[in-house]
């Protein structure tokens, strides 16, 4: 008999416990909105941190235009536009990512909406082709030809532009730009004509160059090139033998592969860091074989004009005037 | 049977594969013809207006001197246009008769293109710059309004 009540007790208190879990009184996972209510959310690193609806910044977007935040940015013909172009920039640190929503155009009347990853002036690209892993025509995306199955396109380095053609008055379409944090950033084009920065390769075999297009005094204050750590620098001609060394270049254009070359370091540094370079377009670029973990800092500021006339008058090279 | 199991597949995969013809995109020659040409912009004449007329303070207040640059920066560009637009043409006049030797290297010319000096380029990378921080300022403000509730 107690053996009987022993075993009605248990199937009883088995059957409060499961109807107590199917009807949710037990602990449920609140949804804090910081990772996506998926299966498997948990390997998914990236936290989703979408901006609220009513907080996301909107504004029409220009046939030529910049954009340095996140946000939508909606284009409407008022009249055929044939020709534009929107550049898109974001801190070093980040990689910027493009969504084609509610478009409206007339693909096979001869619209297109091409996103680079990069910027492309003159016929010239930055990231080189030497310095980006994709081939170039990988790096046009167009939505015409891949709208349905690519939706958002996201850049390698911080900068990334989009051109677009549309021939009917009312046709629209909307950018939804967004960024994402790159913990190795290689690529890089300043924001700002002054600034610091260290550029870091772990031990990976890439090329990465930080651009600034504004003539600047550039100071190196650090580099060490993975087995040199903590030796006086020192710049010696033939750094190409070396397969880690940082270059200096400046010209008038955004390819660095067309870039001329104002100094190599690659062994140590003894003597003044600082240059003052008068070109449109100042390149710190490393050269990295990926043995070592290559480091460099630097800070620039930017020339005024009585500095630039100086170095002018000083320099009797037409090669940007660097001092 | 087997036979059956066989034709069953054929019959599914002759459905399911997508047919390369039918699915090639109709504005395909269209953008061949497209994308192997330089796009040029008549970038200057536009930006030139809206940098004077966009309403945006930082250029409101030099309307007389920035118009003068407008028009010094549309005479500029429109020069580069026209040259590249000269050079384009020798280009695909050259091009007409050796395309092959030429392909590989062509293959790295990027397809689409802007024609824009620097210095228009750290005209809007300025605006941009300016409307980043009126938006971080504006961002910042919502905050500590929600914060002060």
């Amino acid at each position: 008999m107690r053996v009987m009540e022993r075993s009605f007790r248990e199937q009883l208190f088995f059957l409060v416990l499961c109807l107590s879990v199917l009807k949710g009184d037990s602990r449920y996972i609140e949804n804090n909105e910081i990772s996506k209510d998926e299966l498997y959310s948990f390997f998914n690193s990236e936290l989703k941190r979408e901006i609220p609806e009513e907080l996301m910044y909107r504004r029409p977007l220009r046939c030529l235009d910049m954009v340095a935040v996140e946000g939508q940015f909606t284009f409407t013909a008022e009249h055929p536009q044939l020709s534009c172009a929107a550049f898109f920039m974001a801190e070093p640190t980040e990689v910027i990512s493009v969504e084609f929503d509610n478009v409206d155009i007339d693909c096979q009347g001869g619209d297109f909406i091409t996103v680079f990853d990069g910027w492309v002036m003159k016929g010239e690209k930055f990231p080189s082709s030497q310095d980006h892993p994709l081939p170039v025509y990988e790096r046009y995306v167009d939505y015409c030809d891949s709208g349905s199955l690519r939706r958002s396109v996201r850049s390698s380095q911080n900068v990334a532009m989009v051109f677009f053609r549309i021939h009917n008055a009312g046709s629209t379409f909307t950018l939804t730009v967004r960024k994402h944090i790159n913990p190795f950033p290689c690529n890089v084009i300043s924001q700002s004509p002054e600034g610091s920065y260290t550029m870091v390769i772990p031990q990976q075999h890439r090329n990465c160059s930080f651009s600034i297009i504004y003539p600047v005094e550039i100071d190196i204050s650090e580099f060490s090139l993975g087995h040199y750590n903590n030796f006086p620098k020192r710049s010696m001609p033939g750094c190409a033998e070396s397969g880690d060394f940082v270059q200096l270049l400046g010209g008038n254009g955004i390819d660095t592969s067309k870039l001329l070359p104002i100094t190599d370091l690659c062994i140590s540094f003894t003597g003044p860091t600082h240059m003052k370079i008068g070109c449109d377009n100042t390149v710190v670029r490393m050269v990295s074989s990926g043995k070592f973990v290559n480091r460099v800092s630097f800070s620039y500021r930017l020339l005024d004009s009585q500095e630039l006339q100086t170095i002018k008058l000083n320099n009797v090279e037409d090669f940007c005037f660097n001092n | 049977m087997k036979l059956n199991v066989l034709l069953w597949v054929v019959a599914l995969l002759a459905l399911l594969l997508p047919r390369s013809a039918d699915c090639r995109p109709s504005i395909a020659p269209t953008a061949h013809h497209l994308l192997p040409q330089p796009l040029l912009l008549r970038l200057g004449e536009e930006f030139s207006l809206r940098l004077g007329g966009a309403g945006l303070s930082s250029s409101s207040s030099s309307s007389s001197s920035s118009s003068a640059v407008n028009r010094a920066l549309l005479q500029l560009t429109q020069r580069l246009l026209q040259a590249q637009a000269e050079q384009q043409q020798q280009q695909e006049e050259e091009e007409g008769e050796g395309e092959g030797e030429e392909k590989g290297k062509r293959s790295e010319e990027p397809p689409i293109s802007l024609d824009l000096t620097f210095h228009l380029l750290r005209e809007v990378l300025e605006m941009a710059r300016a409307e980043q921080i009126a938006q971080q300022a504006d961002s910042n403000r919502r905050m500590m309004d929600t914060f002060g509730k």
